[in-house]
């Protein structure tokens, strides 16, 4: 009954990546001569190497998967995820937070938290960080085990035991540096192994001309429907896609997840840091072209009556199996293989993504911050290790428990964004405000939450929320997520100014290289403009106009 | 340290390789494409490896 049916040769490439995979982590295991080295990777990586990491740590298997199922189900508008939701905050990370983050030799983002504010600041951030990258990990290994099983007939438990064995091989080995080096091979496999499909596709429901002719034209529009949330299927309005997506979720992500600042911490320097996730904009910029237009293909081409048609599901489709039925359509025994271990490549960067990020806050914020502080560096490489192994078998634990209870990842999930939600508001205060304080942050971040969850309370999308009262009703879920990210946001700025006003900052020395004001910014004279972080975003920026230009 | 470029480069150029035999030797079709898609992707990445492998003989510093 699976849908793909594999050849030896397929196998070969799958057994070939996993060689090469375990071989670098084996490679690398000589460079891990201290905790440092296995956790944040000695501030050694060259910048080409980083960019793509930082780029392929949050490129997991949801996100390709879920980006053609979105693709098929909302059309082109789905690259604002991309165009929106992720180059802007990507530039601003690299341009003005780096110097801050790599200028306070902070080794993870909770630990910058307590340079700027305090202890409790820190606590909070470590301890929602740490149970939420478990989460998502096991999350990520729950999809794999399912999705193998569904288009493969692999048994759920050998997947995921498969993935998270090799997963753990190669991070235990060479650390941080092992993860990242990974996740550039991935990257590259990813594009290689699902571009030949958008091409394939796209020619065959006959270009994107003949592609407009077969859908709708809100399908093939990414602005020209967005002023008004009724006529988009996605259910949302300007200032929701750009306030909520494009502000406050994207830099929230982008500019303050530990998973991603922690690849650009890894650059052997602070222009090296700053260029990180500049560079690596205009690979992000390009990904819809690879991940979104196969699902656009898939639903021109189940409307032309090619032979090919999504999945029914209910009333409509099962958008989720769009890329593998494509898979299935487009790709003979070879080119299967490849596409099969792309598959495979991106669950395991997005899970050694979250187990990295894991252990380096569990290791240094928690641990060593408030279990056992004066130890040597030795004590912490070990915990670093232990850390690794038992995070890894967590995330197995917590894909268990997804597998048995759906509606609690569910209500996680829901939980966890209104944890994330507010978090740019802490850090823009934070880098940019000296005044601001350790008690504004904290209660800030707090109010933000309940913001959040009051939000979600009193409205309702899709039979969502609502719990105390009904006092708006969006149109879709998306809208409401956007629209409780602008509350909690707004809800934890306002808060963390009143109060920082009200106590006592920190002294102008004591906030030195961490905010901005009180920072030496680097110095650039001589240096070539491909070199410097800002004309680089800018050229971003120009790219980024002409895209949205020409699919307006 | 270990120089990336040369496990990338190795790894698309063995895999590439083999899809190029079996494009040539085997044709293998998928249901809804006539072109030889394995030699044609195996090509581009026997090239994409050859130039990793490449650049990192050419030392370049990365």
């Amino acid at each position: 009954m699976s849908t793909l049916h594999l050849t030896p040769v397929d196998y070969f490439i799958l057994i070939l990546y996993f060689a090469f995979v375990l071989g670098i982590g084996w490679r690398l295991r000589k460079t891990v001569t201290s905790s440092g080295a296995f956790l944040t990777a000695g501030h050694n990586v060259p910048v080409w190497i980083t960019s793509l990491a930082f780029l392929a740590a949050n490129l997991g298997a949801q996100e390709v998967v879920g980006m053609a199922a979105s693709g098929a189900k909302y059309g082109i508008m789905t690259s604002h995820f991309y165009w929106i939701g992720a180059v802007p905050a990507m530039l601003f990370v690299g341009v003005f937070m780096m110097p801050f983050y790599y200028g306070s030799k902070a080794r993870s983002v909770p630990e910058y938290l307590k340079m700027r504010f305090d202890e409790k600041t820190r606590g909070l951030n470590a301890i929602t960080f740490a149970v939420m990258t478990l989460f998502s990990s096991g999350i990520s290994m729950y999809a794999l085990g399912k999705m193998f099983q569904l288009v493969l007939g692999w048994s759920f438990d050998a997947s995921v035991l498969l993935s998270a064995v090799i997963v753990l091989a190669y991070t235990y080995l060479g650390g941080l540096t092992s993860a990242i080096y990974n996740e550039v091979l991935q990257f590259f496999l990813i594009v290689i192994g699902f571009s030949p499909l958008a091409i394939l596709s796209v020619q065959r429901a006959g270009g994107w001309s003949g592609i407009q002719q077969r859908l709708p034209d809100v399908m093939t529009h990414a602005w020209r429907y967005i002023g008004n949330s009724s006529q988009n299927p996605m259910g949302v309005e300007a200032f929701g896609l750009v306030g909520g997506l494009g502000f406050v979720l994207s830099f929230g992500y982008w500019c303050t997840d530990f998973l991603v600042i922690q690849r650009a911490m890894a650059a052997n320097s602070m222009s090296a840091a700053r260029r990180t996730p500049v560079l690596a904009a205009f690979p992000k910029m390009i990904m819809p072209f690879v991940v979104i237009l196969p699902g656009i293909a898939a639903l021109a081409l189940t409307k032309m009556g090619s032979g090919y048609s999504l999945p029914p599901k209910g009333a409509g489709y099962d958008y989720d199996q769009a890329l593998t039925t494509l898979m299935a359509q487009f790709y003979p025994s070879g080119l299967l293989g490849v596409g099969l271990t792309a598959l495979m490549a991106s669950f395991m960067s997005g899970m050694a993504g979250n187990v990295t990020a894991f252990n380096t806050v569990f290791t240094y914020d928690i641990y060593q911050g408030y279990l056992r502080p004066r130890e040597s560096d030795r004590h912490y490489l070990t915990v670093g290790r232990i850390t690794t192994v038992v995070g890894i078998a967590l995330s197995i634990a917590t894909a268990y428990l997804a597998a048995q209870f759906n509606d609690i990842m569910d209500f996680l999930q829901l939980v966890f964004g209104f944890v994330n939600a507010p978090l740019f508001a802490t850090f823009l205060l934070g880098m940019f405000w000296k005044r601001a304080t350790g008690h504004g942050a904290f209660w800030g971040l707090l109010s933000g939450t309940g913001a959040a969850a009051l939000t979600f309370c009193l409205s309702v999308a899709e039979g969502k929320g609502g719990s105390l009262a009904v006092l708006h009703n969006f149109p879709s879920q998306m809208a409401q997520n956007f629209w409780i990210a602008i509350f909690a946001f707004s809800a934890c700025l306002l808060v963390s100014i009143a109060i920082s006003l009200g106590t006592a900052p920190k002294s102008d020395t004591q906030l030195e290289g961490l905010v901005y004001g009180l920072t030496k910014m680097p110095h650039e004279e001589g240096v070539p403009w491909y070199l410097r972080p800002a004309p680089l975003a800018l050229v971003v920026l120009g790219c980024l106009c002409f895209l949205n230009v020409i699919f307006l | 340290m270990l120089d990336l470029r040369i496990p990338s480069g190795l790894f698309f150029f063995i895999a590439g390789l083999v899809l190029v035999i079996v494009g040539v030797t085997q044709f293998p079709h998928a249901p809804m494409t006539e072109a030889n898609v394995d030699l044609y992707t195996g090509l581009v990445m026997v090239g994409f490896g050859a130039i990793l492998l490449l650049l990192a003989k050419r030392g370049r510093p990365a």
